[in-house]
């Protein structure tokens, strides 16, 4: 039996390898986690118009998200109700209908079943339809072009449930008046490890970087350690935000503009962002910014290329990675062409940095989920109490390295993992 | 060079390419390449039959490298600090269906299809299956790979640290 309250231990900052490797926390994660959340589902740019449609994954369940003719985005469960058959078998496109392959029922973009075969000589007219559209995600909310759905009804505002993450999500999401656009395609593969691991990194992990990007420092591509005196807390810190998030600012300069136009865009962005921003946000603008929304949405803006990835959980040994590419919607097309291939030298499956990563939290789980191993926890103790407040900025900052926001991350998945296990069946 | 001499010739090229990557030699491996390369291997969608549009406008891709993405690549397993790789797997390439699909003078289009098995620490076996499309050039007599595309039959991958 597993003893939830002994997963991660609030006092030392320890963290049981159990929450990474053991099937039963994972099938209760998958409710009392998943099933309480909001979790990231698409962007509003997939969906320019009515009746567009991308398929996706909230936790284990299968989705296909929608703009209904009404202009409202919906987001289905991808079964049908009559046998369960995945109803949308594509990855993305336009439809006014979803026909189960199976026998045929038919249901409109706003979920309803309009049509049934043999409805009258099989079922004698007698099926209530209004009974049986598509079960749908009850919450639907957005932030700055980011869509969200939750399975609980009773959940919180997606903007309370952001909470102070909104202010440094800004500093990206709010850089220019045209935001960011999706380019076409998604990144899509499976890495061993736990679906956590990767969401902690992103979230609040930049103590990995000399050792396990050692390659791009011995290339000269990764600025060496920590910087001293007080920039550390000015420009190059980590944030521990109520609510599980996490957020990491890197004093990294972006890169050295290739031609004089892609320069003179980058400086008309941050003379942007900086007049759209308050000035403590301003600050900021310049550096790099990784984050994870709880619970498996990363962010990461490097190079003038933001990508936004989802960690869907596959078991608890085992996730499937399905990464976007943004690019700012005004950018000429020379920028937004190097930040597409900048994004895929870096962040791609093949990327010079992400296969590092997608190599460690294989072999964490591999080897952590042994009898005698199992039993001595990992720690998460670095920084705790030296986090501070700051008057200008929200949650609690700390400069390179800490891993204050990773543990708020597993305070946070602990306390839905223990709180009486609401509306689970 | 009558046709089926040159179809030979880029035969005996391709298999030679291929043993050059599964034999750590990755310096000679980027010396077949023309320094205006454009080595590229853009995401598959499931969509409907006929409808897939790999030369879409932006698409992404697990690959989208120059000379120098190429060489920095090299030159970062070169570090031996790359971990993904190190210790390194062991890879086999196996290149088949080699077609000239175009010749004209110094320039030539080849298509070939690719299996690419890489093996490491003990459990991870993996299978690339998938074609590609060369535009070879003569360049000082010596043929050079200006554009591969590389189409992958997987649209769910896994770690990519194998070259095509």
């Amino acid at each position: 039996m597993t003893e939830w309250n002994k997963l991660v231990d609030r006092e030392r900052k320890t963290v049981s390898p159990r929450v990474f490797t053991d099937l039963e926390v994972y099938r209760a994660e998958q409710e009392r986690v998943f099933g309480h959340c909001w979790l990231y589902v698409a962007h509003e740019t997939q969906l320019a118009h009515a009746g567009d449609f991308v398929t996706n994954w909230m936790g284990e369940e299968p989705v296909v998200v929608t703009r209904d003719l009404t202009g409202r985005v919906r987001v289905f469960i991808n079964s049908c109700r009559h046998r369960g058959m995945r109803v949308c078998r594509v990855d993305e496109g336009n439809t006014r209908v979803f026909q189960c392959p199976y026998h045929g029922w038919t249901y409109d973009v706003q979920g309803r079943l309009v049509g049934v075969p043999q409805y009258q000589e099989s079922y004698y007219g007698e099926l209530r339809k209004e009974e049986w559209g598509l079960l749908e995600a009850p919450r639907v909310e957005s932030y700055r072009g980011m869509i969200f759905a939750s399975f609980d009804a009773g959940i919180e505002s997606l903007d309370t449930y952001l909470g102070e993450m909104k202010w440094y999500l800004d500093i990206v999401l709010n850089r220019t008046a045209g935001g960011w656009t999706v380019l076409p395609g998604v990144h899509k593969w499976t890495l061993k490890g736990n679906w956590k691991l990767a969401a902690e990194q992103f979230g609040g992990d930049n103590y990995h970087v000399t050792a396990a990007h050692e390659s791009m420092g011995r290339l000269g591509l990764v600025p060496p350690g920590k910087t001293s005196g007080d920039e550390p807390w000015v420009r190059d810190f980590q944030v521990r935000t109520d609510k599980g998030h996490g957020w990491i600012n890197l004093a990294i300069a972006d890169p050295p503009a290739i031609t004089e136009s892609i320069g003179a865009y980058q400086a008309r962005v941050q003379r942007e962002a900086r007049q759209r921003l308050q000035p403590a946000q301003s600050a900021l603008v310049g550096c790099a910014h990784v984050g994870t929304i709880f619970p498996n949405c990363s962010l990461l803006f490097f190079a003038g290329f933001l990508t936004v990835r989802l960690w869907h959980p596959r078991g608890p040994d085992r996730m499937e990675v399905w990464s976007w590419g943004l690019v700012e919607t005004d950018a000429p097309p020379a920028v937004a062409a190097l930040a597409r291939k900048m994004h895929i030298l870096t962040f791609s499956p093949s990327g010079i940095f992400e296969q590092d990563d997608g190599e460690m939290w294989g072999e964490c789980v591999e080897t952590m989920g042994g009898v005698y191993r199992r039993r001595f926890p990992l720690n998460y103790q670095m920084g705790a109490g030296h986090g501070r407040q700051d008057p200008e900025k929200p949650g609690l900052i700390h400069p390179p390295s800490t891993e204050i926001g990773v543990f708020g991350f597993y305070e946070r998945w602990h306390a839905l993992m223990t709180e009486s296990q609401k509306g689970e069946r | 060079m009558s046709e089926g001499d040159l179809g030979r010739e880029f035969e005996k090229l391709l298999y030679y390419e291929a043993w050059l990557l599964d034999h750590d030699r990755l310096e000679e491996w980027l010396a077949l390449f023309a320094d205006t390369v454009r080595y590229w291997a853009p995401v598959r969608t499931n969509v409907g039959r006929g409808r897939e549009e790999l030369s879409r406008d932006c698409l992404l891709a697990y690959f989208d490298d120059d000379k120098a993405g190429l060489t920095m690549r090299v030159q970062r397993i070169r570090t031996g600090a790359a971990y993904a790789d190190e210790p390194p797997a062991r890879v086999r390439h196996f290149v088949s269906n080699i077609q000239l699909l175009e010749a004209n003078g110094d320039r030539a289009t080849v298509a070939s299809n690719f299996m690419v098995f890489k093996s490491r620490r003990g459990r991870e076996e993996t299978l690339f299956v998938g074609c590609r499309e060369d535009r070879w050039r003569r360049i000082d007599g010596a043929w050079k790979i200006e554009e591969r595309l590389i189409i992958l039959d997987h649209d769910v991958l896994e770690n990519l640290t194998v070259l095509f």
